[in-house]
């Protein structure tokens, strides 16, 4: 039953691109970059509950990482992957580190915090990252080939996130990500049980920001362009609403929260001066009335289906 | 003598801080989370005030004085709408509520007044005044009494009324609180209230020098965590003196240093501190009962 769905989902999710013009292929790209930052997110709220409000902070780092390799040293795409990854994981490990102090919320300052800094330090480098005007970014390409369409962008995007499915729905199951999700519910129960509270919140931030560095890679290649617009605040706001609203706790949660938060502004355009207000009030309407977000509706359907069968 | 005038006006940003911070661990204490929205909510205050001043034209002080009840209606409302019914629950939901409050405020702030900035009038004179052969403004001297008073206000209420002992009880352990027939609910909503008040107060003081528009707390929001850090999280005083010690840093970082990492400084600041010292210099580690 689970192989099916999955299976099935895989086929929507190929079949999809068919269906639809090229604005509608960039946007499933987008919903596909997003949905890896929600995985990502979801990883460290989720099953960590740790917050942070400074994803879009890792999220530069891999994209600069990325475009200036590309332009400047002319690595291949497909490396620079890897260091957009490796290099927004080692900025994840850094701001953990008062994690070996603290408890608690004040993580969360500390990535805003961090995320506001690098966003300046990108700002007034102009010479490397083209500062207030920003800078150009080349296609994605794989082997030489450079992917000119969103179209064959976007299968290059679905199999990343199929290997980043892969690896957090394992990193879930595995001893790893049960002692985080027992670090969730109980920090002092967790450690009595032989967990390190340290290394583990440091290793979820690591692996947290660089997937989340891996998605930023791929963002600057497909819009074409980067500029220090694209990693505020606000963008770490939203992407926190996404996965609120998809939901915390499941894999299917951060997919539609990815879906979410690359087809809302569509929808909101009418409205684009209240875009950020709606956001807010998702945020707090959702954690009043449906914690879990929409991955949790069927189950909560399903619940009072049968209570009022009993 | 020119390192008077940049103490002043350091101590004088350092005060804007504090009133800030010292709303962020009062909200702390009482509902054991970091309110994001705290600075919004002085925005937000501010634009009302504003908006009372050019419809009114009554004096500025007088709205100054008026903005804390004002604030303090805000505040406690948000609290009773807004928290309460999540507070039962994991420390985390109450936290993506104050930061959806937060995306609320801002962008609301913009549909109804506008983005660009406006002009708030002065509360005190701008010409400078010679004290021992330097130039102070006014309006530094002026921040720093009005913040020295508000701090001595809330240290007799917090040490020596009745009602400020029971916060403190509440904050404490709310069990034992409730069991002495304190409502425990009750002071979760007046602390909202006090906070949301000193932060709108913090807002009108600062508008003069800046300008009012949805993004002037942001900074703000920002020290005002660093200093609370900086000092101790966990206690009104040593807060307070940490926002004061961060101003005063930040004015002379600024001058002597370079005035482009000043602000990039405050946030450098939080991560080594919380890595260092992460109870904060004044105060001492607190243990945790398991």
């Amino acid at each position: 039953m689970r192989t099916i769905a999955c299976l099935a989902a895989g086929g929507v999710a190929i079949a999809l691109p068919f269906f639809v013009g090229p604005y509608g292929h960039y946007l499933l790209c987008m919903a596909v970059i997003y949905a890896m930052v929600a995985l990502s997110l979801g990883l460290l709220l989720g099953v960590a509950g740790q917050i942070s409000i400074g994803h879009a902070g890792f999220w530069a780092i891999g994209a600069y990482t990325s475009a200036i390799l590309v332009t400047k040293v002319g690595v291949p795409f497909i490396l620079t992957l890897l260091v957009s990854g490796l290099f927004a994981g080692v900025a994840g490990l850094l701001v953990a580190l008062p994690a070996l102090r603290v408890q608690g919320h004040y993580l969360a300052i500390a990535t805003l915090g961090f995320s506001l800094v690098i966003v300046h330090v990108l700002y007034e480098w102009d010479g490397l990252t083209g500062g207030r005007q920003g800078m150009f970014v080349p296609r994605p390409s794989i082997f030489g080939y450079e992917l000119m369409s969103d179209f064959s962008a976007y299968f290059l995007l679905l199999a990343i996130l199929a290997v980043t499915l892969l690896l957090v729905v394992n990193l879930r199951r595995s001893l790893g990500g049960l002692s985080l999700n027992a670090m969730r519910l109980s920090d002092i129960a967790a450690q009595v049980c032989g967990v390190n509270r340290a290394t583990t919140t440091m290793f979820v931030f690591a692996l947290s920001a660089a997937i989340t560095g891996v998605s930023g890679a791929f963002y600057g290649a497909v819009l074409g362009q980067l500029s220090t617009d694209s990693f505020t605040l606000v963008v770490s706001l939203g992407f926190l609403t996404m996965v609120i609203v998809g939901g915390l706790h499941s894999v299917v949660g951060a997919l539609l929260g990815g879906l979410f938060l690359a087809y809302s502004p569509e929808f909101l355009r009418a409205f684009e001066e209240w875009q950020m207000f709606i956001y807010g009030a998702l945020l707090v309407g959702f954690m009043h009335l449906l914690p879990d977000g929409l991955a949790s509706l069927p189950r909560r359907a399903l619940r009072l289906v049968r209570r009022r069968d009993a | 003598m020119n390192w008077l005038p940049l103490l002043l006006s350091g101590l004088a940003v350092g005060s804007i801080y504090a009133l800030i911070g010292l709303s962020l661990v009062i909200i702390n204490k009482a509902t054991h989370v970091v309110n994001f929205a705290q600075g919004e909510i002085g925005m937000f205050g501010t634009f009302i005030a504003l908006s009372v001043l050019s419809a009114t034209g009554l004096p500025v002080f007088v709205v100054l004085v008026l903005s804390f009840p004002i604030g303090f209606l805000i505040g406690a409302l948000l609290e009773i709408v807004f928290i309460k019914p999540v507070a039962s629950g994991p420390p985390l939901n109450v936290l993506i509520v104050t930061l959806g409050l937060f995306f609320m405020f801002n962008s609301l702030a913009g549909i109804i007044w506008g983005f660009d900035p406006y002009r708030f009038p002065a509360l005190f004179p701008t010409a400078p005044i010679a004290v021992g052969g330097a130039a102070v403004s006014p309006t530094s001297l002026g921040i720093i009494v009005i913040t020295l008073l508000v701090m001595a206000a809330l240290y007799v209420f917090f040490e020596h009324t009745r009602y400020g002992t029971a916060m403190r009880a509440a904050s404490m352990n709310p069990f034992a609180a409730r069991l002495m027939g304190i409502r425990v609910g009750v002071v979760a909503t007046v602390s909202w209230g006090l906070a949301a008040g000193l932060s709108v107060m913090s807002g009108i003081l600062i508008a003069p020098l800046t300008f009012v528009d949805q993004q002037m707390m942001l900074a703000i929001i920002l020290k005002g965590f660093a200093g609370a850090i900086l000092g101790g999280f966990a206690s009104l005083p040593g807060a307070a003196i940490g926002c004061l010690l961060l101003g005063v840093m930040e004015a002379f970082v600024g001058a002597y240093v370079d005035n482009t990492i000043k602000d990039s400084f405050a946030f450098v600041l939080i991560i080594v501190v919380l890595m260092v010292r992460p109870q904060g210099l004044f105060t001492k580690a607190l243990k945790r009962k398991v």
